[in-house]
């Protein structure tokens, strides 16, 4: 269905290839995952392979793309979306209509299908995905991350696209969201689609997949079936082992100054009827380091604002706190790296602000940064930059929301392994069970608004199992 | 509500907008325009920027057109020296603004009671071009989007640093002026990804579509249409007569007691 033959891209402006000499088939039935290191060049070989990329600008592509015999950016946008369908990272960013059943019935519009074919077809694909349960008619917007994972697959496939390319489509899923996804690719390739997925979690597709091709620098390095990985490769290329679950290896830490203290904390977003947060009491003291794990929706986010940044008399605060928000970009406002890394000093008044700038830039290895423009750095170093920026206001409460998202092991180890001070707190809110074990001496599971667990982060993972 | 019935009422608090001419008139239809508001739930802070803005519009209009009104003649309301603000310039300025509240009020309340897609249905279905309407819906969407980056980003930058407001107004500013920096970015990156899953789910600008879900209007939007037109025909042809009659092109002298109720009144 799929076959890509010695393809290679240069992007405009760019002296090197971003991928090279790639070779990839998918068969229809097949199940393949695509995976390397972050900015190997996974999504640029995708979006050759939907047809994305190459038709507009200046980019230079080599080899060959083949989609059913056709080359995709030949192919007219009406006609493409019946022979491939596209899912990308976020899925909050994709929907393009105001309900479920416009967006999925979007590609059948514009591959011109009857009104009573797509009246007819939309709660069949609904129902394929596991959203039979919701009207039609609900806004894309009200339903979970993993919900509206599922629907852009609905919404991609169709037109009857006979390949499906999906680009890190678990980056924003919890463990049960993610683990539906992947159980329904597994169900969409078994009834004949083929399937390209490239994801950094391997835990959850690799039970799925039939076949891995790995890439790294730019071209594929190798590629074995899914039932028996290469875990040296892989590690040695960063990426999480699956099937290595790691201990508790945060020392335990006496805890120090109280920094923060919440009793009774409640938290109702406006308009809203539920509350978000119900009857939350925690507290943080200094050199502690806290996941707070939940699934989508469960408040995580929210609790890391009202502990934080909210004015509830239910929050004592003997510390100054600071958060990098879940995206990060919105945390960068400076012309070059090194005036972001200085705002929080300066603000404070401080009279060695270089040099607190400079050390926040050496804890998170971005002082080659220091002239660029933040906003126009990769994502891994916007992350970066966001969280030095953080740590130069030297806060007594650090707190990251979802730290990992789009970043391979490897990435998010050096970052979190920079933070501990058994002067600071570490609050940090993930999906990621993993990271906290490696990371947290403290956990907090979240469900529904309510605070379900409270643990030294030793009993909480010994109690999971 | 059917979203044409929705358009159909903003159009009508357009067209009273230009045609009424009086404080009180206008006054009452900011009035009224401001009820569909209060029915959806709105949060305190929002009412708060609102309330701020249109004040801000009212003043700024109130101060411009009295210190900068030329028409003769013209009563001075306060001197200063120099300065003099003029009694019909701000007379001017209140109805001026009126207007411009009234249709944002309308507006406001239209963008925040219908979902973009109903919007583009209703345009589609009054014979809108679907790439115009299409992008009219899309546009309308980002508002949301939009004001929520700008929340996050002024709290990321408050947990860094002081009050905006503990700063000269120049640093201020500037301030300010960076803080538009991550919201660009980001409304170029949602623009993209959107264009990206446009392209990617067929859709092109001139290529033919067939459109799936059809509108009904509800039995009691049809005598609140009606209602609403009689309204909006009455007025504005009782202004082109009035307009008519200053104009000394048409006079009808059956007609005084109508042309005063209009200076009066409209």
């Amino acid at each position: 269905m799929l076959a890509l033959d010695g393809l290679g891209y240069r992007y405009p402006g760019s002296a090197a290839p971003a991928v090279r000499d790639v070779d990839l088939t998918v068969a229809p039935g097949e199940l393949v995952l695509l995976t390397g290191p972050t900015g190997c060049g996974k999504s640029t070989v995708l979006r050759l392979a939907a047809g994305l990329l190459g038709r507009h600008g200046s980019g230079v592509v080599a080899g060959s793309v083949r989609v059913a015999g056709r080359d995709p950016k030949d192919v007219a946008p009406a006609e493409r979306v019946r022979s491939v369908g596209f899912v990308a990272q976020n899925p909050s960013r994709q929907v393009i209509t105001g309900t479920l059943a416009d967006e999925v019935g979007f590609a059948m519009e514009s591959a011109g299908f009857g009104r009573a074919a797509i009246e007819a077809r939309v709660p069949e694909l609904l129902a394929d995905v596991g959203l039979a349960a919701y009207s039609p008619d609900r806004s894309p917007r009200a339903l979970s991350g993993g919900e509206l994972q599922r629907l852009m697959v609905a919404a991609a496939r169709s037109a009857g696209a006979g390949l499906l390319v999906l680009d890190e489509p678990l980056a924003h899923l919890d463990p049960e969201g993610a683990a539906t996804l992947t159980r329904r690719l597994r169900e969409v390739a078994d009834a004949g689609v083929a399937v390209l997925l490239v994801e950094h979690r391997l835990g959850p597709t690799l039970p799925v997949c039939d076949r891995v091709v790995v890439m790294d620098a730019g071209t594929t390095v190798a590629q074995f079936p899914a039932a028996s990985p290469d875990a040296a490769l892989l590690r040695r290329l960063g990426l999480r082992i699956p099937g290595q679950t790691a201990t508790a290896t945060a020392p335990p830490v006496d805890p120090g100054r109280l920094l923060l203290d919440a009793r009774g904390l409640e938290f109702t977003w406006p308009g809203a009827d539920a509350l978000a947060l119900r009857d939350v009491s925690v507290s943080v003291r200094a050199g502690e380091q806290i996941a707070i794990l939940g699934p989508n929706g469960s408040g995580k986010s929210t609790l890391l604002g009202a502990l934080l940044g909210g004015r509830s008399t239910s929050v004592a605060k003997h510390g100054r706190g600071v958060r990098v928000p879940q995206d990060p970009d919105l945390a960068l406002f400076s012309a070059s790296v090194r005036a972001e890394l200085e705002y929080g000093p300066r603000e404070a008044r401080r009279p060695d602000v270089g040099a607190v700038a400079d050390r926040a830039a050496a804890a998170l290895s971005v002082e080659a940064l220091a002239d660029r423009a933040p906003q126009a750095l990769s994502r891994g170093q916007r992350l970066r930059v966001a969280v030095a920026a953080a740590l130069a206001c030297e806060p007594d409460v650090l707190a990251l929301d979802e730290p990992t998202s789009g970043q391979d092991h490897d990435q998010v180890e050096r970052m979190m392994t920079a933070l501990p001070s058994p002067d600071r707190a570490l609050l940090f809110a993930t999906h990621d069970e993993d990271l906290a074990r490696r990371h947290a001496t403290r956990v907090w599971r979240l469900d529904g608004g309510r605070l379900v667990l409270d643990r030294p982060a030793g009993d909480a993972f010994g109690e999971a199992g | 509500m059917d979203p044409r019935t929705r358009l159909f009422l903003v159009a009508c608090v357009g067209l009273l907008a230009v045609s009424l001419d009086r404080p009180g008139s206008l006054g009452l239809l900011c009035f009224v325009c401001l009820l569909p508001l209060c029915a959806l739930r709105i949060s305190a802070a929002w009412w708060r920027r609102g309330a701020l803005a249109i004040a801000a519009v009212v003043w700024a209009t109130l101060l411009s057109q009295g210190l900068f009104y030329r028409a003769l003649p013209r009563v001075p309301l306060v001197e200063l020296g120099p300065i003099v603000v003029w009694k019909e310039g701000v007379f001017w300025g209140l109805v001026q603004s009126l207007r411009f509240v009234a249709t944002i009020l309308a507006g406001i309340a239209l963008a925040v009671s219908t979902p973009p897609d109903r919007l583009h249905a209703a345009l589609l279905r009054l014979g809108v071009p679907f790439t115009l309407s299409f992008l009219a819906a899309t546009a309308l969407r980002t508002v949301p989007d939009a004001a929520r980056t700008v929340v996050v980003v002024r709290a990321a930058r408050a947990e860094r640093g002081r009050p905006v407001w503990r700063r000269s107004p120049w640093a201020w500013l500037r301030l300010e002026v960076s803080l538009l920096r991550p919201v660009v970015a980001e409304s170029l990156r949602r623009a993209r990804a959107l264009a990206e899953s446009l392209d990617a789910r067929g859709f092109s600008a001139g290529a033919p579509r067939a459109v799936a879900r059809p509108l009904r209007f509800a039995a009691w939007e049809i005598p609140v249409l009606a209602v609403a037109a009689t309204i909006t025909l009455t007025a504005v042809g009782m202004r082109l007569l009035f307009a008519l009659y200053t104009a000394e092109a048409l006079y009808i002298p059956a007609l005084r007691p109508l042309y005063g109720f209009i200076r009066r009144s409209l």
